[in-house]
């Protein structure tokens, strides 16, 4: 639990460029051509977001791609124009909250400010719950996607070549 | 000379799972067989290029992007057109048609055709099934019956490799079967249950054509067991389960009196008047768009039931100016399908200390039990259902942060099963059912597009609510709970198990095609594809298409031999 809450802590101390093994791979100019009005700072407020609300752990569950690329891929790719829209209106209207009540960046609040917001917005009905809650259907399907997961918590095996049908819980 | 290089004793219009069989029957007894295929050729795991792909390699994790949906509103309906298998689906855009009233025609232009996506539930007809016309006063009379089909059912069976059961009943006859998965739990206890509580209602094992056995047969093909990959669609490297590409083609081939041409677009077959037979297809190549001619003595169409019925509209002569053998004017007519708008599901708190491990490719199957021995409903004929029975694995996924990966982890089995089951409903060929050709609008090789007026009827709606009647009194006294059924009012085509328009039958008057699936009036011209079906029952089609093809191939070997074609 530490270990995770510390990878978020330097993932938001750090702006969002967190430290990862691929993070390489991140810097990798990446053309989201739904998103053209989602400037780069943005971007990175996402991949916080996302690992704000359920914190990314590369080195247990790893995956292909680093979460923000992923959430991006996905909500540019495979979300239909009200979601696009829902997510760019809502993108606004979080900074906008953000900086009305704290006058600041997201990213330059401390963490229990941090908390305190994000808490409010989950707590909400508002266009900003929503926004948010497309962040975390795309970053749960990142994570319940990834390999360790898949395997050792959903029972994954790529392979079988067996069906027992009468396997006792207990 | 070009006649010559050009020429063959046999041509196959079709390189799917009907066209296979008819090319590896021919091939196999020594006839010149042409094999022409209108997509890319897909060879046997060489062309599988995500079928060992891990969810997580996915860039979209199996969905479809947006564009693709917004691309291809109708292949999207598909529940097998996902971002594994999209590359063996015809895009929209790439092969139109029209609709006169919604339908979803679902293709795959390659070799192996739809073999390689399609779902492998494979059970025979039974007496019941050819006997539905003739007793219920619709369609036409089929020419022939259970008997004429049941050797070649148990041919194709052995070739194929069919994991079932031996079940006994007299409306799903057994076959030549492999051993089956386990059953698990709540299936065998909805089965008791229904024999229970019913008298004319079985819940059996769902028949499929996966390898669970080693044999020599499957050896000499190059395939190994079933691993329950359950992801077939891709292409399997192991030839677990059965498509054309891993069997019927490279069996062929192996001959060495095959030719396979991809990328060969049929335009139509050629028939000579003075002759009075057709003496070969017109073909462009795909790619370059140019024609050439092939020649042969018989000619199979199997191209799938609305492309062949296609070919033969468009195959227009000055004896055939409607189409290829479409003196009655019937070409086209009679198109049928399968009802699957109906589904049912529900929940089941017994066997709490159960679940289950690893996988398997297939489910239980609840034959037909409406009007068999007579006419009982307000409908004409019936229908089977799948029968799914699963534990529920339960995921909490409230809050954020840590709360939420914690929750995560914390998933775990319930107890609680999850039941299903989809009907799979007979539908009436009628005469307003069918398609034309549309001659103002075609496709970019210059063939006219086709207009599809295909639609449901009373007949269906009514079924549809006994099924939902039946099922749920059956799902009640088994003591499910929660039961909600759905009409999610699909379109027809969306079961891709279109059938007809070049029906067989006894009476050229009435029919395109006699018992041996020979035009009436062009006898070296065969259909045994899904266009020849006369009626649709409920089983899936593919097994009884396979044993229609073979059984008509070694007919026209043997019409060959005689020199009557």
């Amino acid at each position: 639990m530490k270990r995770r809450s510390a990878i978020k802590h330097i993932g938001v101390a750090t702006g969002g460029l967190i430290i990862l093994p691929y993070a390489c791979a991140e810097r990798e100019v990446a053309l989201f051509s739904n998103l053209q009005n989602v400037k780069n700072n943005e971007k990175l407020l996402i991949g916080s977001l996302s690992n704000y609300i359920l914190p990314e752990d590369p080195v247990n569950f790893s995956t292909p791609e680093p979460r923000q690329q992923f959430v991006l891929t996905m909500i540019n790719d495979c979300s239909n124009e009200s979601e696009i829209d829902l997510f760019t209106r809502g993108l606004n209207a979080f900074q906008e909250d953000i900086r009305s009540k704290k006058n600041k960046h997201f990213l330059a609040l401390n963490a229990p400010e941090q908390e305190e917001m994000i808490k409010l917005y989950f707590e909400s009905k508002s266009l900003i719950n929503d926004f948010l809650g497309l962040i975390k259907k795309y970053s749960l399907l990142h994570f319940e996607t990834s390999e360790n997961y898949l395997t050792t918590y959903l029972k994954y095996e790529f392979m079988p070549g067996r069906y027992l049908g009468q396997i006792s819980i207990t | 000379m070009k006649k010559n290089v050009n020429t063959y004793d046999a041509i196959v219009i079709g390189a799917g799972m009907a066209g296979g069989w008819a090319a590896k029957e021919f091939s196999e007894q020594g006839l010149n067989t042409l094999l022409l295929e209108r997509g890319p050729n897909v060879v046997h795991i060489e062309d599988y290029p995500t079928t060992n792909m891990q969810p997580w390699e996915f860039k979209h994790r199996g969905r479809l992007t947006q564009q693709e949906i917004k691309e291809n509103p109708i292949i999207s309906r598909c529940y097998a057109f996902r971002e594994d298998a999209k590359h063996f689906f015809v895009k929209d855009k790439e092969h139109p048609y029209q609709q006169i009233k919604p339908f979803d025609w679902i293709r795959g232009y390659q070799v192996g055709g739809k073999s390689i996506m399609w779902a492998r539930q494979v059970q025979r007809w039974s007496p019941y099934d050819f006997e539905g016309p003739a007793r219920d006063g619709y369609a036409v009379d089929w020419p022939i019956g259970y008997e004429d089909l049941a050797s070649w059912y148990t041919y194709v069976e052995r070739f194929v490799g069919v994991s079932g059961n031996k079940d006994g009943l007299d409306t799903l006859p057994d076959g030549e079967f492999l051993k089956p998965w386990e059953s698990n739990i709540v299936e065998e206890y909805f089965s008791q249950q229904i024999r229970k509580h019913y008298n004319d209602r079985h819940v059996i094992y769902g028949r499929c054509a996966h390898l669970t056995e080693n044999k020599p047969i499957f050896v000499k093909q190059g395939r190994g067991l079933c691993m329950s990959r359950r992801i077939c669609q891709r292409g399997c490297p192991l030839g677990g389960y059965f498509n054309a590409n891993s069997t019927l083609i490279p069996w062929a081939l192996s001959t060495g009196k095959m030719t396979l041409k991809p990328n060969s677009v049929v335009h139509s077959i050629i028939y000579d008047d003075e002759k009075q037979k057709a003496t070969g297809v017109r073909v462009i190549n795909a790619n370059t768009k140019e024609y050439v001619e092939y020649f042969a003595n018989v000619i199979f169409v199997n191209a799938a039931t609305l492309n062949t019925n296609l070919i033969l509209l468009n195959s227009k002569s000055k004896r055939f100016p409607n189409g290829l053998g479409n003196d009655n004017g019937l070409l086209g007519k009679y198109i049928a399908f399968h009802n699957y708008r109906a589904t049912i599901k529900a929940e089941f708190e017994g066997y709490p200390q159960y679940t289950t491990e690893g996988a398997k490719p297939t489910s239980h199957y609840i034959p037909r039990f409406r009007n068999i021995y007579n006419q009982e409903t307000d409908f004409l004929r019936g229908y089977a259902a799948g029968f799914v029975a699963r534990p529920v694995r339960e995921t909490i996924r409230e809050g954020y942060g840590d709360v939420l990966f914690d929750n995560l982890l914390k998933t775990k089995e319930t107890g609680l099963w999850r039941v299903s089951s989809h009907m799979m409903g007979e539908t009436i060929p009628k005469k307003t059912n069918h398609v034309f050709l549309d001659h103002n609008l075609k496709d970019q090789w210059g063939i006219p597009q086709l207009n599809i007026d295909v639609d449901y009827d009373d007949n269906d709606e009514k079924m549809i609510l006994d099924f939902f009647e039946q099922f749920s009194e059956m799902y009640s006294k088994a003591g499910f709970v929660n039961i909600k059924t759905n009409d999610d009012r699909r379109r027809p085509g969306n079961d891709i198990h279109e059938m007809g328009g070049v029906r067989m039958g006894k009476d050229p008057k009435t029919s395109l095609l006699n018992k041996w699936n020979q035009m009436h009036n062009c006898k070296n011209v065969f259909v045994t594809d899904g266009a020849c079906m006369t009626s649709t029952s409920t089983q899936n089609p593919s097994l009884t298409f396979m044993a229609i093809s073979a059984r008509a191939a070694n007919y026209a070997v043997d019409q060959l031999k005689k020199r009557n074609l």
